[in-house]
């Protein structure tokens, strides 16, 4: 488990830096620390970790440029930060989980839980979804989404307008960040419910769900009776 | 008020005058002989000019030619204007005196320049009829000057001129009133603006002017002291003829308002010496003066878009109408008037912009007392803080506890700043080693503070040194060793005081669109709410670090 923190606090980080310890216990965890911005993408660029803690405001630069492309990433952000009003925005681009400060060691565990555990969805919606095309981060709304497609490490979004766009994150973590309208059909496919017209049964028992845009996609035999169970 | 004047000085134009031919021309004779009072003695050999008549006694002959007069003319009074003192006999009666004539032995008791006479019921008829005086002119006695005759209805005649003096009272306590208000508005000001002084003085010379344009009706005045009214009225035009473009020089930012005012003046001067003693017509003249000077700064005004310039420049050219249009004796008047209504109305405007200006910098005073109080409470600030304190209590009770200490001790001096706009520099220093201490326990980091030449009681505004401080720690990476140190110098000269504060670190990159420069903005706002422009600043980075400088102009 590799996790990096980025704020530029000393003692902060040396707190979050034990809090973490402490919840990962006896797990093998890696955790380094970046008092910078500059530090910590340069950071990333080499190693990929699996959980960022990003404070949003950092020796005066603006945290939230920075974190339309932590997002786009391939791993969970959680953000540690002083300004609390910013929270809403934050998980509008699809963080995990925004802990304010002053925070003690139950909220900080709470965040980790939420990343261990991917049943807990975040407090607050998701509005977009952030991909990186050709090193620009354009924002998606996920109301443009049909549905994704796990492609190997990456995702595929399917968009109303025909479109495809990359996703660095793996089908399981948008998932995770996604809200409850989406579902996974597949161990490949998760749908827009609202994009979906009815199941269809294909010859040989398989199942399928066709979509409101004619396309069938296939239905996981595990997942058929939860499917089924939410009335489309 | 004007049209009221307007339309008595058409009135007076409409009326069938009761004399007949125009100009009527005296005849004189020096010496004296009462057969000369009769109507129809033979004055062939009368002379058209008077000569000088030094102190001899002379007669004058006048003819008049009189129409049908209607009954409700009647009586009718006759207005006389002539130096001197006389007898006045109509078709040979006498009719009144106006001063008592020299004599033998006996000085003459001069009469006033204008004087009225009731003309009897009997003796008007229409057609010829003489106006015999028997004068003298012991002052100026060789000063040619016409006589002049006026018939109409004797009240009319008497009343008239007091009803438009009545008016033009009207409008000199108006002017009074203004000039008192001006008057002490700059006395009990703090600024003593000048313009106020001027509009004030201008107000006071008009209503001097009117007062004595009328005074004939208030004291009778000797013909002998005549020109001595003409004079004093000459010279308040002259001043109110400087005066008025000088305050719209004042007024409309004018550049060459000297050279201007020098030109104007020159030119006034020479108005009066080649004119000298044509009073009506050099007073005309001195307000064409004025309106051409006016018209060239209110012009220039315009350009500059200047407040009010189109509203001014439509005064002058309703100003410059009246004067062309009315008569005389009313339209300088009017004229005058209206100039200075204008005159009012800009000070009104730049009444409301001082104002204004006065509004927004205890505007600005009241939002730098706050952005200096939100300094602690900011999230950035107060989280932060707070968090790390959690974590010295949690860790270190003892060492949590001189935190809090810390923290409150900055908390006070803050507070005790907060509604100043200049404090003691030592209390400044107080703050900022308070705030390195905080910040210290917060960032872990070994701050050194260090400060050379100063002078303690020196007063400077709450907490710019401050600002520089944070800045300096925030944009800041400590060197090897983990330090960062901070250095004020202070150093004064014949001109200017100066602090210098340097920053000794490792500049952070930036790597984002700094949402700062507020501290700047603050330090900049303080420095203007306290100094007004006599101040510089100026802030860059340098090999070592980064360098500001203050400079204060003593």
């Amino acid at each position: 488990m590799n996790i990096l923190i980025i704020e530029d606090e000393a003692r902060i980080a040396r707190r979050l830096q034990r809090m973490t310890a402490d919840f990962f216990g006896n797990k093998p965890t890696q955790i380094t620390i970046c008092d910078s911005l500059q530090k910590g993408l340069e950071h990333i660029a080499d190693h990929v970790p699996d959980l960022l803690l990003l404070d949003l405001n950092l020796n005066g630069d603006n945290g939230f440029q920075v974190l339309e492309q932590m997002v786009a990433a391939a791993f969970h952000t959680i953000i540690v930060s002083a300004n609390t009003d910013k929270a809403i925005n934050a998980f509008a681009y699809g963080v995990l989980d925004f802990v304010p400060k002053p925070f003690d060691q139950d909220r900080l565990f709470q965040a980790l839980t939420r990343f261990v555990n991917p049943s807990v969805k975040p407090d607050a919606g998701i509005k977009y979804l952030t991909v990186k095309t050709a090193g620009q981060v354009r924002l998606i709304s996920i109301t443009e989404v049909i549905y994704i497609k796990g492609a190997g490490i990456y995702t595929e979004l399917h968009l109303k307008n025909g479109q495809q766009e990359l996703h660095d994150k793996s089908l399981g973590l948008l998932q995770q960040l996604l809200p409850d309208g989406f579902e996974r059909i597949h161990k490949s496919y998760l749908v827009n419910l609202q994009q979906a017209e009815k199941i269809v049964i294909n010859p040989g028992t398989r199942y399928g769900l066709l979509l409101k845009t004619g396309e069938v996609l296939p239905v996981g035999r595990s997942k058929y009776k939860d499917l089924k169970n939410k009335a489309i | 008020m004007h049209n009221l004047l307007f339309l008595f000085t058409l009135l007076g134009w409409l009326v069938v005058p009761v004399i007949r031919n125009d100009d009527p021309s005296p005849l004189y004779h020096t010496g004296d002989d009462p057969a000369w009072a009769a109507k129809n003695y033979k004055d062939n050999s009368w002379s058209q000019t008077r000569g000088n008549t030094a102190d001899k006694v002379f007669w004058s002959r006048t003819h008049l030619d009189l129409r049908q007069v209607e009954n409700e003319l009647l009586p009718l009074g006759l207005q006389i204007e002539s130096f001197g003192a006389f007898e006045v006999y109509w078709d040979g009666v006498l009719i009144g005196k106006n001063g008592r004539v020299l004599e033998n032995g006996k000085p003459e008791l001069p009469g006033t320049e204008s004087s009225y006479y009731r003309i009897p019921d009997s003796l008007i008829t229409p057609g010829l009829h003489t106006v015999a005086m028997r004068t003298s002119q012991f002052s100026h006695p060789g000063m040619q000057r016409s006589i002049s005759f006026k018939i109409e209805e004797y009240t009319a005649l008497l009343t008239r001129p007091l009803i438009t003096m009545s008016y033009m009272n009207l409008m000199a306590g108006a002017f009074l009133t203004a000039s008192v208000y001006y008057f002490f508005l700059y006395l009990n000001s703090r600024r003593r603006q000048r313009d106020i002084l001027i509009f004030g003085t201008i107000c006071l010379l008009f209503f001097t002017l009117l007062i004595m344009e009328y005074l004939k009706f208030h004291v009778i005045i000797p013909y002998s002291d005549f020109f001595i009214r003409l004079e004093i009225i000459g010279w308040l035009t002259f001043a109110n003829a400087l005066l008025v473009p000088w305050y719209f020089i004042i007024q409309f930012n004018f550049r060459r308002g000297a050279w201007l005012m020098a030109a104007l003046l020159l030119t006034l001067l020479l108005l009066y010496g080649l004119n000298y003693g044509h009073y009506d017509l050099t007073a005309r003249l001195y307000s064409l003066a004025m309106l051409i000077t006016s018209f060239i700064v209110v012009l220039n005004g315009i350009i500059q878009k200047e407040k009010g310039g189109f509203i001014v420049l439509a005064g002058l050219l309703v100003s410059t109408l009246v004067n062309k249009l009315v008569v005389y004796d009313y339209g300088l008047f009017i004229s005058f008037t209206v100039i200075v209504l204008c005159m009012l109305y800009l000070h009104s405007i730049r009444a409301s912009v001082i104002e204004a200006e006065h509004q927004n910098a205890v505007l600005l005073s009241s939002r730098l007392q706050l952005e200096l109080l939100k300094k602690n409470i900011q999230p950035h600030f107060l989280r932060n803080t707070l968090t790390s304190m959690m974590d010295w209590v949690e860790e270190s009770p003892k060492e949590g506890a001189r935190f809090i200490q810390a923290l409150a001790s900055e908390f006070d001096i803050m507070n005790e700043i907060s509604e100043m706009t200049l404090i003691p520099i030592g209390k400044e220093l107080e703050l900022c080693r308070q705030h390195l201490s905080v910040m210290g326990f917060r960032k872990e980091i070994n701050y050194i503070w260090e400060q050379t030449f100063i002078d303690e009681t020196q007063l400077i505004p709450p907490a710019i040194i401050h600002t520089l401080l944070e800045n300096g720690i925030t944009h800041s990476a400590p060197l090897a060793g983990n330090t960062i140190k901070f250095i004020l110098r202070y150093s004064i000269s014949k001109e200017i005081h100066q602090y210098v504060f340097e920053t000794i670190a490792e500049n952070r990159q930036v790597l984002t669109d700094r949402a700062g420069g507020n501290g700047f903005k603050y330090i900049r706002a303080r420095l203007t709410e306290s100094y007004r422009q006599n101040w510089t600043f100026d802030s860059h980075a340098t090999e070592t670090g980064w360098t500001s400088t203050i400079q204060i102009l003593r």
